[in-house]
């Protein structure tokens, strides 16, 4: 993990490879683009159902195909889409009429909420229970945390969701069963009113990260512990509280790789979670676009998410690199 | 959800491409395997659950598309009907039967093709390196960019509902991973020193990949693998539970925790039994995955 | 004495507090079933539910319904035209005398050049405020439309077709927003949409969250002064999953819930919510496919055998009473139902005489595909539905159905599809619901001059007694001659019939106690000025 004077001597390489990974992220953009391109395109169904209902007489449809561009070939609508996203311009939703810009950026504000509230909850607990465990390696708290890792990961957090609102929304009713904010609203403050809302989603959403960086600290750890100048040092009477700090400072590098693409998971994965409550972020926006095959916002959304985490999977890949050159790729 | 476990195995690699590889280690794989009783434990319960889809036909009471509406909804303990019945009064034993031979086999089938395909393709990869590599990497890269659930909702939007759709989204989205995962495993072997030696003694490429390359890979990849099962059926399971998967009546464990779901406030405990369904072989094939990871863990 | 004056002042102050109480700013939260908010600008998508909450509280028409009645179906009554005949001498025109003194919310004057501004948004394809969606809606609506013209500043003529006595019954959808509203968005639609639009109705848009909610404000200065609005505001939401809306009524987010899952029922109705339900011909039915080259539908009696082979109430059980069985196009107690030959019920033995008289039995059964969906706007809980369906043909009648899920939007594309268009994949049915019933909605979904892929006759249904009955009842002037061939033309939907009759919904809506005043009108549409909260 620490760079040895062997490694150092490894670094023109591998700052060519860095540079090379930055370098491809614009062909990857470019593909992803045109991989989104191709999914909304295949769906059965007539985009013009988003704006026409089916029964609209059919000099009509040909008037509002012809406006929308949806009657050139596809290649076409393909390079015209392209060369508005170039100019940061995204389009309007066929569906409401709005720049798909704006009805992007507040969803995912609302969605980064939720993914950060998530994130932070699934990674304090997926560390202490990775840490606890490791330290306590084979006892019953081991046990007992590892199971409580796997459950997080084999449970269908959705489902779980639904069972929570159950429990918390209409049973007990102590807190809400939809929504990001009351009023109907997602105007956000920092306030238990508007808090109570994230609580139920985030709680569902941080499941599978929890039990992911449970696991993923505990091996780290666990590798840290057994290494031959730890046992060295404790020999040597290190006080436990420093004994810390070193794991930590060890255990960072990887674990931290490790949460940045769950973060990345979170932001892109919160679809089902969206959908059981009603949460209006990306997932949301997307499941509707889907449904009504509301082309422009597909591609926006789905541009957007991918290439956030093209961004952050580069960025992973970075961080993992410079700190350890061995794992080296062509 | 995928995304993480690709950075364990690094960690993986690297303790298994310092031992030699050869009978001594499988023997030792297959010795730790045999002390790790938890690990047993799972696997038995695994087993058993596949012996009891495999045998549906013989152990199911009753026809699982076969309702009976006076009965719709009965309790868990009801009268010929040990976990009650669904809205439509079909038998909830026979549909969960039934239903695991299909979610079983979203589990299994998308991670097997990837294995395959995605380990062939890793390999070819990590072996022969330079531009053959970058082209495939950077393709892989492409997919990669796709949040696990967020391409399988998209591939499975686009293609519509359906058991044959699911299967070949959910593969897609498993394939990315399983190149990389390949791909490094391979890299690192390559380097190693017999791996070398028998390059330098003139033996052919496909010899070499054959005799040491694979043993040393097929490994890792495969408890990786095993680690996908349990995302692909609950993958699969949300597919349906969007309206995107299995199409009814058939009865697969997630769309039926899907359909059953408006019944919470009537009868909650039979709601509960596919989503116990789902966790229950979630865990035990998490649990075996990770005992097959520790016991290929040398250094541990 | 000091006691006593203090007992009054607190008397006084308790009676000020529960009066403040009551006008204290309440706010009628309602969870619709729309996946999202229908457009704003006057002419909602999003079907009927789009029309019942975006439409006629905040934009008004010609003619409007009354919706004050729950005994008796709803009926048209004068809106912002306070009368309306047919001109002299030339049928198809149509004389419309708009009301005075009527303002749009933002104050603008409603008149003819309101009216015909209006007109052009939907008819006129080159006018600068054509909108496409409203246009492609409105123009499903009142196919009949040839042309429109001012008379003077509270007169308009309407040109039709060709002449239709139940003209005005397409004329009550067609709304108007404010000329206004579109000047002030710089002649951008999408931009009106959250202005908000202006319109003329009882309650006006405060404001639009897009994708999450829309708050409308009473508005004080509704030209019906007998007909103002008792609440303060109406929120509305967008909640597609009816658990989550369920679960929103009894956690308190929502006063009022659309459509709550029928097994939820019997918990809300235990746990002291009110299940609204009201009975009205909104047909949930199987279209034939008569038209396919191979459809086994162009024989009546396999048409009329499966009507006899269906188990409606036990349907209506599994629903938990939010549906009513259907046996023809209107309800059976219509005036108009008339006496048909046949009165479907459950009678398999009749069912299978018939499917063997057309040649089907245990040797050749028969055999179909069904196009069905998911969800959507008058679906109601199709899965289960068409699964007891499907088990209940082949229980009772040896008929074997399959189903090709479809898309909601896929399959209200379909229903205007050629019979063999590869776009039915094969399927020989549709399961489409149909949500209003008055003369002009006849028409549109079976007259022959209305084959699809032009009209909503997906069936191709072609019945010569039905034709007659129908032209008798376009050029009738007297109301009773225009019913009697509207009950002769509703008896040969029952005997030749061009769908599987299955159940009425009865579009159950689930309300908190702090709700009153809601009457259950025998129509898709509600009244929200009737509403009150406690």
């Amino acid at each position: 993990m620490l760079l040895d004077h062997a490694d150092i001597e490894k670094t023109p390489s591998v700052i060519i490879y860095l540079l090379r990974r930055v370098f491809y992220v614009v062909p990857i953009a470019l593909a992803v683009s045109l991989v989104c391109f191709m999914l909304v395109h295949i769906a059965p169904g007539d985009p013009i159902n988003a704006i026409l209902p089916p029964d609209a007489p059919q000099e009509l449809v040909i008037q509002v195909k012809h406006e929308y561009g949806l009657d050139k070939p596809l290649p076409v609508q393909f390079g015209m889409w392209l060369l508005h996203v170039l100019h940061g311009d995204l389009g309007r939703s066929l569906a409401t009429g709005q720049p798909v810009w704006e009805e992007l950026s507040v969803a995912v504000v609302n969605t980064f909420r939720l993914a950060v509230v998530a994130a932070l909850l699934g990674f304090t607990l997926g560390s202490v229970f990775g840490g606890v465990a490791a330290a306590w390696r084979g006892t019953w708290i081991d046990r007992c945390l590892v199971g409580v890792a796997v459950t997080g990961v084999s449970v269908p957090h959705y489902w779980l969701g639904m069972v929570l609102v159950v429990i918390f929304g209409v049973e007990l009713n102590v807190l809400p069963a939809m929504g990001a904010g009351p009023g109907g609203s997602s105007d956000w403050s920092w306030d238990w009113e508007h808090f109570q809302y994230l609580v139920l989603p985030s709680v569902t959403l941080a499941m599978i990260p929890m039990g992911i960086i449970t696991r993923t600290v505990r091996g780290i750890v666990i590798e840290i512990l057994g290494q031959d100048f730890i046992t060295t040092l404790r020999g040597k009477g290190m006080l436990p509280r420093s004994l810390f700090i070193h794991v930590l400072k060890n255990a960072a590098p990887n674990a931290s790789a490790v949460m940045g693409l769950q973060l990345g998971y979170l932001m892109g994965g919160s679809i089902l979670v969206e959908t059981v409550f009603s949460w209006p972020g990306t997932g949301f926006l997307l499941n509707n676009a889907i449904f009504q095959r509301d082309i422009p916002v597909l591609q926006g959304t789905i541009l957007l998410l991918a290439l956030f985490f093209v961004v952050l999977n580069l960025m992973v890949d970075l961080l993992q690199t410079a700190l350890d050159p061995r794992i080296k790729r062509a | 959800m995928i995304e993480t476990s690709t950075a364990e195995v690094p960690l993986m690699i690297e303790g298994k491409a310092t031992a030699s590889q050869g009978q001594g280690y499988w023997q030792g794989v297959a010795r730790r395997l045999s002390r790790d009783k938890t690990t047993i434990a799972f696997g038995v319960v695994l087993l058993l659950t596949f012996a009891a889809i495999l045998f549906a036909p013989l152990l199911a009471p009753y026809d699982p598309y076969q309702n009976d509406m006076l009965h719709r909804l009965a309790p868990i303990g009801f009268e010929h009907h040990p976990l009650g019945t669904d809205e439509l009064g079909r038998d909830l034993l026979t549909r969960l039967l039934y239903g695991g031979r299909l979610s079983w086999f979203l589990g299994i089938t998308p991670v097997l093709i990837a294995f395959m395909l995605g380990g062939l393709l890793g390999v070819i990869a990590g072996f022969a390196g330079g531009s053959v590599n970058m082209m495939i990497m950077r393709v892989t890269d492409v997919f990669f960019a796709f949040p696990s659930v967020l391409l399988a909702v998209a591939i499975s939007g686009a293609l519509g509902a359906g058991i044959f759709n699911a299967i070949l989204s959910l593969t897609l989205v498993f394939i990315a991973p399983m190149i990389r995962v390949a791909e490094t495993a391979t890299t690192s072997v390559r380097e190693l020193d017999y791996v070398e030696a028998a390059r330098a003694s003139g033996a052919g490429s496909f010899t070499i990949v054959r005799v040491h390359v694979l043993p040393n890979v097929l490994g890792p990849i495969f408890a990786y693998a095993t680690s996908l099962i349990s995302v692909s059926m609950i993958l699969a399971a949300g597919l349906s539970f969007l309206g995107l998967g299995t199409k009814p009546p058939d009865p697969e464990w997630g769309l039926v925790l899907n359909t059953l779901r408006s019944a919470i406030y009537t009868q909650p405990l039979i709601t509960m039994l596919p989503g116990v369904c789902i966790f229950v072989t979630s865990i035990c094939f998490n649990m075996v995955s990770d005992g097959l990871r520790a016991a290929m863990d040398v250094r541990s | 004495m000091n006691i006593r004056r203090f007992g009054l002042a607190l008397a006084l102050a308790g009676s000020l507090l529960s009066l403040s109480a009551a006008q204290a700013g309440e706010t009628l939260r309602i969870a619709m079933t729309a996946a999202d908010i229908p457009t704003t600008t006057g002419m909602p998508n999003n079907g009927w539910e789009g029309m019942r909450f975006l439409g006629y509280p905040i934009f008004e028409g010609l003619i409007l319904w009354d919706l004050t009645h729950a005994d008796r179906l709803a009926t048209l009554r004068p809106g912002l035209a306070q009368s309306w005949e047919q001109a002299p001498g030339d049928p198809k025109t149509w004389i419309f005398h708009l009301r005075h003194g009527v303002k749009f919310h933002d104050g603008t004057d409603f008149n003819a050049d309101a009216v015909i501004w209006n007109l052009d948004r939907y008819f006129k394809n080159d006018s600068p405020q054509f909108e496409a969606g409203g246009s492609g809606i409105t123009r499903s609506r009142v196919p009949l439309l040839a042309s429109y013209k001012k008379i003077d500043d509270s007169t308009v003529a309407l040109t039709t077709t060709r002449p239709a006595s139940y003209f005005p019954s397409m004329v009550v959808y067609v709304l108007f927003t404010s000329p206004a509203s579109f000047e002030k968005a710089a002649h951008d639609w999408g931009r009106v949409a959250t202005l908000p639009a202006a319109g003329t109705g009882p309650f006006r848009i405060a404001q639009v969250v897009p994708h999450q909610s829309v708050r409308l404000t009473r508005w004080d200065g509704y030209w019906d002064a007998g007909r103002k609005a008792k609440v303060d505001s109406v929120l509305l939401l967008p909640v597609p999953e009816a658990n989550t809306r369920l679960a929103a009524l009894r956690s308190g987010q929502a006063d009022w819930i659309e459509v709550p899952p029928p097994d939820g029922i019997p918990s809300l109705k235990a746990a002291g919510f009110t299940i609204s339900t009201n009975s009205y011909p909104h047909v949930w039915p199987w279209f034939y496919n008569m038209g396919a080259a191979n459809s086994p539908f162009k024989d009546v009696r396999v048409r009329q055998a499966l009507n006899y082979c269906i188990d409606r109430a036990a349907l209506v059980s599994m629903l938990n009473g939010t549906a009513e069985p259907a046996i023809g196009w209107l309800k059976p107690n219509d005036p108009a139902f008339g006496k048909p030959l046949n009165r479907y019920g459950f009678d398999p033995a009749k069912g299978k005489a018939l499917l063997a008289a057309a040649g089907y039995g245990a040797q050749k059964p028969l055999s179909f595909k069904v196009m069905i969906s998911p969800a959507g706007s008058g679906q109601m809980v199709p899965l289960p539905m068409n699964e007891l369906l499907q088990q209940n043909l082949k229980q009772a009648c040896g008929v074997d159905v399959t189903f090709d899920v479809a898309e909601w939007n896929v399959l209200m594309n379909a229903g205007r599809l050629l019979p063999d268009s590869p776009g039915l994949h094969g399927a020989m049915a549709l399961n489409v619901s149909s949500p209003t019933t008055d003369i002009g909605t006849m028409a549109r979904f079976f007259a022959a001059a209305n084959f699809s892929p032009t009209g909503n006759n997906f069936e191709h249904w072609n019945d010569a007694q039905f034709e007659a009955a129908l032209d008798t009842a376009a050029n009738a002037t007297d109301p009773a001659a225009m019913q009697a061939a509207y009950r002769a033309a509703h008896e040969r939907l029952v005997d030749d019939p061009p769908w599987l009759y299955i159940v009425h919904d009865l579009n159950p809506r689930a309300l908190s106690k702090k709700v009153h005043g809601l009457v259950a009108a025998q129509s898709w549409f509600i009244d929200l000025t009737l509403i009150s909260l406690q």
